[in-house]
């Protein structure tokens, strides 16, 4: 009997589909080299980063340096030694002078208190090489200990001088460099993202008619038409607008062009498939109404048509252009422009991370906010 | 009591409000949400003109500015006045420092490059003929030493006999080598393989493959050129080392293959694939027991879950706001490149939105069923089995395939930053030129994104 | 034989949904309530199987205390208390089978039932209780592919999965044409025969006439009349539904008698 097999023919199709599953994150998690415990190991590696981004480089103050220096001979007698004053802002070393690879103590007195102080040698060819960053007591006072490296030797009789400078910042909080930078380059992505989305909505829109059956599936030739644009219309839409960026890039040098012009290529498709959907779901109904009160074609089309497709239109066009700031936000990576190609320099230098977290934040920021906007458009709309 | 009469706003006085500040005219007009629209436009339209810094294009703010005031005089006077002049004065000005501020140039775009580009891609490297392979080398000593006498270079093999004169030679020296025994009139590579197995190509200018045709009785002699790079790696460059000097003949015997790049674009697609699985079987672990604390429904019973949901609710949203290709970087940086980077990345986003696509499931479960269940005197259990999950398996699995279909498309490009897949592959061949291989990958992405779109477009729609 | 006494119920947003209610129901009635939509009627009938918390009174069943019963007593008395809603409340994705195993979940062993195993016994019943409201063939079907009115017919067939001494129907056919109204009141009324008691909550006085032995009537949470449907008159019904009832209703009304 049938009926008494049909249990067991479902046990066993499950069992199958279980296995196949199975099997399949097996060879996955062998594949994409699954080890959760260096994610844990290893999760300090991201501090540097993580801190980074929480303190970003948004405000700056106008720095005052002050600086002082003192003449240090290595080695002992390749130059006149320095005299030590003992009052007012100074340099103070526990010797006069040093062989190379030896170790002495420097300090300094009388300087403005609780501030930074940059050391570093300056050297006789007019070179620096840094000592270190020291930050002075409530009297003004700091000690570091510094080790005499081979480099800071004598030249004709020109010894090498110890700098200290004072940075005391000044007057009001201002808008860092970075977060100008940010912001001129998240304009940039803005408007990558609005001529994209304008000009791919140009493009799209009398293709995407092509793309629909009601209007274009007639004859042999429609139908032909029909497929060929609804197929192009597909295979433009699987690349993601990275992969076409990073081509683009390739062909048009880095810069925002190329980053639009990728854009305006994956948006045309995609929107074209979009709008040709809203076109094929259009009522018939109001058609055949105007076309009873003797309308022509174009007056069908005016006050049948476009009445029903335009608040789909208009909910796709804004919904496309909140996702196109979203991946104009990264097209830089892959040399497209935007805040993307800014945040992948920051990211790349390893002094920019502070820099890399106003670009995030701003990211973030921007994405959120047209988020909210795109929604309560869309959601006026329908 | 006598009320008094609503006093009708002057248009004088309209007007030289706006004129004082744009919209304030309208707000005097009691039309307060178009007098804040005109005032942000304007605002928009300043700013934007005062960033970019063309004197020029302060004619925009200030027709916007003249048009309010008309529109406040209007608006007093209860007359309809069009809204088209401001918003072409905007779009224009928006879209011209656009497209300066894009650098939109064409004239920029070389069509033979651009031609260059993308007529290899029409050739994708992904397969190639089968071929059989008739491999002879030799030894060759390199340096020539002073105190060491260098062995024969000169190999027998059974038929074959390669060898090379003189027996050692130095970098960038003229070696003749000569081969016998192998097919006649048959194409032959030749190249360098060094002591410690470095591949060097000997035509061109060292950047080329040295091909010399066999004649008919399958022996070849050339003279070639010891390659500049070969002694960089050894610390001590006066000592004498064996390397090889290669003979590869080749010929088709049917059939094709994948080619080298044929073979990155199969394993760089299978990474794609299984880093979406495995993100989004990650990500649906994570998601369920997130979304029923950002089901608002669920937690809008007591003040404290209340605060819960609004905080998961954030979290949620901020981190959906953050791409998953900047996530990989993060995670590029903690567990070094490749697919669990990826991984990490496309799950972290995916809880974000699977988590809010799930929860908004919940919020909207019919309490009907539940209801009709516990009437018949079921447990708690029973009662989320039977009045519960069916009604929230199908949807969520929906969602589920559904974020699978967009994990494949991202994990094509999150290689791009160092995170496993076709990206890594795709970056590297672009930057190298060989546009052949990135036409394979194109068409591999097409192939199988096409392919995972419309299977999972079919299974949601039999699920929904 | 069910006892209600001095039942109230007040929500927490202070909306008095029930107040002061008593009466008896004997085995074997067909007792049907009336009243404005908001009078109270399914708060009354959800009060007797608790799945609304009633504020104070007390439910007898038999002699058992329906209100002082623990979770455990309570889904034991459930188990024999069949509940027919106006929305139907099936789970719309699952099979017409599954839904109406679903109201065996009472005697269900509860670790075989969470994967989804029943007796074939169970099976067996279920599809007994398909054919006797006459959809059989409709076993394997997604719910939501049924009409209306098949969808409330397997709400009975759950119902009857129960083995139930009671059948609680909460406005069965407030969402269904006239016809079809009639054909699963006739249902109900069939099972009364077979010896069930059955509480409906019904809108149209014309179906109370039909089918009810018993009316009671609630007004603002407040029962204003008991008896039998033809006592029911025009002063009656004005009483219920308040002097700006529906002419529509009163027309049915003067139709009857």
């Amino acid at each position: 009997m049938k009926k008494n097999l049909a249990p067991i023919a479902r046990l066993f199709w499950n069992a199958l589909g279980i296995a196949i599953l199975v099997f399949l994150f097996g060879a996955s998690y062998r594949v994409t080299q699954i080890d959760f415990p260096r994610l844990v190991r290893d999760a300090y590696k991201a501090r540097d980063f993580v801190m980074a981004f929480l303190s970003p480089d948004v405000v700056t103050r106008d720095v005052e340096t002050t600086v002082i220096e003192m003449n240090f001979p290595v080695p002992c007698g390749s130059a006149p030694e320095a005299e030590m004053p003992d009052s007012g802002p100074r340099l103070v070393t526990n010797v006069p002078c040093a062989e190379a690879r030896q170790t002495f103590i420097l300090e300094g007195f009388d300087l403005l208190p609780n501030s930074e102080v940059n050391v570093s040698w300056l050297l006789p060819t007019g070179g620096t090489l840094r000592i270190g960053r020291v930050t002075t007591d409530e009297d003004g006072h700091f000690l570091i200990e510094v080790e005499v490296r081979p480099i800071t030797a004598a030249q004709d009789g020109v010894p090498s001088r110890i700098t200290a400078e004072t940075l005391v910042p000044v007057g009001p909080l201002k808008p860092s460099q970075a977060l100008l930078d940010v912001m001129r380059e998240m304009f940039v992505t803005i408007f990558m993202a609005l001529l994209s989305t304008t000009i791919a909505t140009i493009i799209a829109a009398p293709l995407s008619f092509l793309a629909a059956s009601n209007i274009t599936k007639r004859g042999v030739l429609g139908t032909a038409v029909y497929y060929i644009a609804r197929s192009f219309f597909n295979f433009i839409r699987s690349f993601e607008p990275l992969v076409m960026a990073s081509v683009f890039a390739f062909w048009l040098g880095y810069g925002p062009f190329a980053g639009s012009l990728a854009l305006t290529v994956v948006t045309t498709a995609s929107l074209g498939k979009l709008f040709s959907e809203a076109v094929e779901s259009i009522d018939s109904g109001p058609i055949e109404a105007i076309q009873a009160t003797g309308a022509n074609r174009l007056q069908t089309v005016l006050y049948a048509v476009v009445p029903q497709i335009v608040p789909d239109f208009i909910s796709f066009i804004v919904y496309h252009w909140d996702i196109n700031v979203r991946i104009s936000t990264i097209i830089g990576f892959v040399g497209g422009g935007g805040i993307g190609y800014y945040l992948n320099e920051q990211i790349n230098s390893m002094v920019g991370y502070h820099r890399a977290g106003t670009a995030i934040w701003a990211i973030i920021i921007v994405v959120w906010a047209l988020d909210f906007l795109s929604a309560e458009v869309r959601k006026r709309l329908t | 009591m006598k009320t008094k009469a609503p006093k009708r706003p002057s248009p004088w006085l309209a007007g030289a409000l706006s004129l004082l500040l744009p919209g304030l005219g309208q707000i005097y007009a009691r039309q307060r949400y178009r007098g804040g629209a005109v005032l942000i436009a304007f605002l928009v339209v300043l700013g934007m003109v005062a960033w970019y810094g063309q004197p020029a294009w302060y004619f925009a703010p200030l027709g916007i500015w003249l048009w309010n005031v008309w529109d406040a005089v209007g608006q007093a006077g209860e007359r309809r006045v069009s809204v088209l002049i401001p918003l072409l004065l905007g779009l224009t000005a928006a879209y011209s420092i656009g497209w300066q501020m894009v650098r939109v140039d064409f004239t920029s775009a070389n069509w033979e490059r651009g031609l260059a580009v993308l007529r290899p891609m029409f050739r994708p490297d992904l397969f190639e003929r089968r071929t059989e392979l008739n491999r002879m080398w030799t030894p060759i000593s390199v340096p020539c030493s002073t105190t060491q006498e260098a062995p024969p270079a000169r190999r027998q093999d059974g038929e074959k006999l390669a060898f090379a004169t003189p027996d050692c030679a130095g970098v960038l020296e003229t070696v003749i080598v000569s081969v016998s025994g192998m097919w006649p009139d048959t194409d032959t590579e030749i190249w360098w393989e060094t002591n410690i197995g470095d591949d060097k190509p000997l035509g061109g200018n060292e950047n080329a493959p040295l091909i010399v045709r066999t004649d008919e009785t399958g022996s070849l002699t050339t003279t070639i050129r010891v390659p500049s790079t070969i002694l960089i790696a050894q610390p001590d460059p006066t000592l004498q080392l064996t390397h090889r000097i290669y003979f590869d003949q080749r010929r088709p015997i049917g059939g094709l293959q994948f080619s080298t790049n044929g073979g990155f674009v199969v394993k760089g697609m299978t990474e794609s694939v299984t880093m979406a699985l495995m993100a989004t079987f990650l990500a649906v672990l994570l998601a369920i027991p997130i979304s029923f604390l950002a089901a608002r429904n669920l937690m809008s019973a007591n003040p404290f879950t209340f605060a819960i949901y609004v905080v998961v609710r954030t979290v949620l949203n901020f981190v959906r706001s953050i791409e998953s290709l900047i996530l990989a970087i993060v995670f590029v940086i903690i567990v070094g490149l490749g697919p669990f980077a990826g991984v990490l990345a496309l799950a972290v986003h995916s809880v974000a939105a699977l988590a809010k696509l799930y929860s908004e499931v919940i919020e909207g479960i019919d309490p009907g069923p539940i209801e009709a269940v516990r009437a018949t005197g079921a447990n708690w259990v029973q009662v989320v089995r039977y009045g519960v999950i069916p009604q929230i398996v199908p949807p969520f699995t929906a969602f589920t395939i559904y974020r699978w279909d967009i994990n494949v498309r991202s994990s094509t490009v999150i290689g791009m930053v160092g995170g496993g897949g076709i990206g890594f592959y795709l970056i590297q061949w672009i930057a190298l030129n060989d546009m052949r291989a990135v036409g394979a990958a194109f068409i591999a992405i097409a192939i199988v994104v096409m392919t995972l779109d419309y299977v999972s477009a079919r299974i949601r729609e039999r699920l929904v | 034989m069910l006892r209600i006494e001095n039942l109230t119920k007040i929500y927490p947003n202070g909306t008095r949904a029930l107040h002061d209610v008593s009466f008896e129901v004997q085995d074997g009635e067909f007792l049907v309530v009336i009243g404005l939509s908001g009078s109270g009627k399914s708060t009354l009938l959800r009060c007797i199987n608790r799945l609304i918390e009633p504020t104070s009174g007390k439910i007898f069943w038999d002699d058992i205390d329906i209100t002082a019963a623990s979770p455990a007593e309570l889904r034991h008395i459930r188990r024999h208390i069949g509940m027919v809603f106006q929305q139907f409340n099936l789970v719309k994705r699952s099979s017409v089978m599954t839904n109406v195993l679903s109201g065996r979940l009472g005697y269900a062993n509860p670790w075989l039932s969470l994967l989804g195993i029943w007796p074939a016994a169970d099976k067996e019943m279920a599809l007994k209780a398909l054919e006797r409201v006459g959809i059989a063939d409709k076993a394997q079907s997604r719910a939501d592919a049924l009409s209306g009115g098949q969808q409330q017919r397997v709400g009975i067939a759950r119902a009857l999965m129960q083995d139930p001494k009671i059948i609680l129907a909460d406005e069965p056919v407030a969402s269904l044409d006239p016809v079809l109204s009639h054909s699963i009141l006739q249902y109900l009324e069939q099972l009364n025969k077979d010896g069930l008691t059955v509480i409906c909550s019904l809108h149209f006085l014309d179906l109370v006439h039909r089918y009810a032995t018993r009316v009671i009537a609630l007004k603002d949470g407040v029962k204003v009349f008991e008896g039998l449907p033809k006592e029911i008159d025009r002063a009656k019904f004005k009483e219920i539904y308040g002097e700006e009832a529906q002419e529509v209703r009163a027309a049915s009304f003067e139709a009857e008698a």
